[in-house]
């Protein structure tokens, strides 16, 4: 009798397996507008808590990583501007143009890192259609994660540029011109890192964008 | 209650429903639906102005909550301010567990889709006309016609798979 019972369940049971697993999508239209059905007749929400909800929005992790930023790049200005005003401490053509250098880099780079993530931030969620909000989001997603790894690689440059103009001002030393060992040895160990770090944030950036390349292409079909 | 919010919390009311089932479809916890809940409440809010007889109010609505939905579910939320979860209490899906077994299909189905079919089933499954559904994707109504094919047949070749 149990062993009927149970090959009787199972039967049930496979039976609507299949069922479920072949739903196709007038199928589930019909489930849809069921579920819709009983929705419908449950009415949670008061006036009260729909305007408590219109008050104020999330701040986002965009917003946050804005902040950031925005501390990062008051901080290199302020860095730029030092060295504007004791450039005449840079007495060799060497040092000036690594000072030129350190000081386009501390204005350009923080100003292009906060530009895309302001461009992340201006997806207009209200006038565009879902297809435009998706190409928008893909496309600055790209630039900021662009921008980032620029940012990240490029640092690596100002690492070595910067020294001879850091020691220049503390210590009054022009390392480019002594015949220093620790110089090589700092550019050897900035090489190796520069390298180490290239290869894999490139392979980290190639993965990223192909996934969002496939999804522009799609939405071009 | 002033004019505008009274015009606001009806159509919220009308449609808490509609807002119920793309929280459900985009999120895939209940403190995430819950969240991304209130924060399109908010987009309508904010464009409650420019809308007034721009639009249908269905077309309105949708544009706005699944945009929100898409650019939220990407992006991870951090603290600020916001209505208690514990306040907002949405609807239950409390049904049968045959029916219960076949909705839990339909959602895991919607979410095998990428981000652009998702959005089209949607409003499919609502059953909106491919003139709006075009409207709102931002697509020609022929390519509706098109991408709703081809969701049929992944449909059918993830059938086949199981």
């Amino acid at each position: 009798m149990l062993v009927q019972e149970f090959q009787e369940l199972k039967k049930n049971y496979e039976q609507k397996s299949q069922k479920i697993n072949g739903m196709n999508l007038e199928e589930m239209q019909t489930v849809w507008s069921e579920m819709s059905d009983q929705l419908e007749n449950q009415k949670k929400l008061t006036n009260k808590l729909i305007m408590e909800m219109t008050r104020e929005k999330y701040r986002t992790k965009i917003d946050k990583i804005f902040n950031y930023e925005f501390i990062g790049a008051i901080i290199c200005f302020i860095a730029a501007i030092f060295l504007i005003v004791n450039f005449q401490k840079l007495d060799t053509w060497h040092l000036m143009a690594c000072g030129i250098f350190v000081i386009s880099y501390l204005f350009i780079i923080p100003l292009l890192v906060l530009n895309s993530i302001k461009k992340m931030r201006r997806i207009n969620l209200l006038k565009n259609s879902y297809k435009q909000t998706l190409i928008a989001y893909v496309k600055s997603r790209n630039h900021f994660l662009f921008m980032q790894r620029l940012g990240i690689f490029s640092n690596f440059l100002l690492l070595l540029v910067s020294l001879p103009v850091i020691v220049k001002f503390s210590d009054n030393v022009d390392i480019l011109s002594t015949q220093s060992t620790n110089w090589y040895w700092y550019l050897l160990i900035l090489i190796l890192f520069l390298i180490l770090f290239s290869r894999w944030g490139y392979k980290g950036y190639k993965s990223m964008t192909t996934s969002a390349e496939n999804i522009l292409r799609e939405l071009e079909d | 209650m002033k004019p505008k919010a009274a015009a606001f919390t009806k159509i919220i009311k009308q449609n808490e429903g509609v807002i119920y089932k793309i929280t459900r479809i985009y999120t895939n916890t209940e403190d995430d639906q819950k969240d991304l809940y209130q924060e399109i409440v908010y987009q309508l809010w904010k464009s409650f102005d420019s809308f007034r007889g721009d639009a249908k109010v269905s077309t309105w609505m949708y544009r706005i909550a699944l945009n929100t939905a898409l650019y939220h579910s990407k992006r991870e939320k951090k603290k600020g301010y916001k209505v208690s979860l514990d306040n907002i209490v949405l609807q239950e899906e409390n049904y049968d567990p045959v029916f219960e077994d076949r909705l839990k299909l339909v959602y895991a189905k919607i979410k095998i889709l990428n981000d652009l079919e998702k959005g089209i089933m949607v409003l499919f499954l609502e059953g909106k006309k491919h003139e709006e559904i075009a409207l709102i994707m931002g697509i020609s109504k022929t390519n509706v016609g098109t991408r709703i094919s081809r969701i049929k047949e992944k449909l059918r070749t993830e059938i086949t798979k199981n």
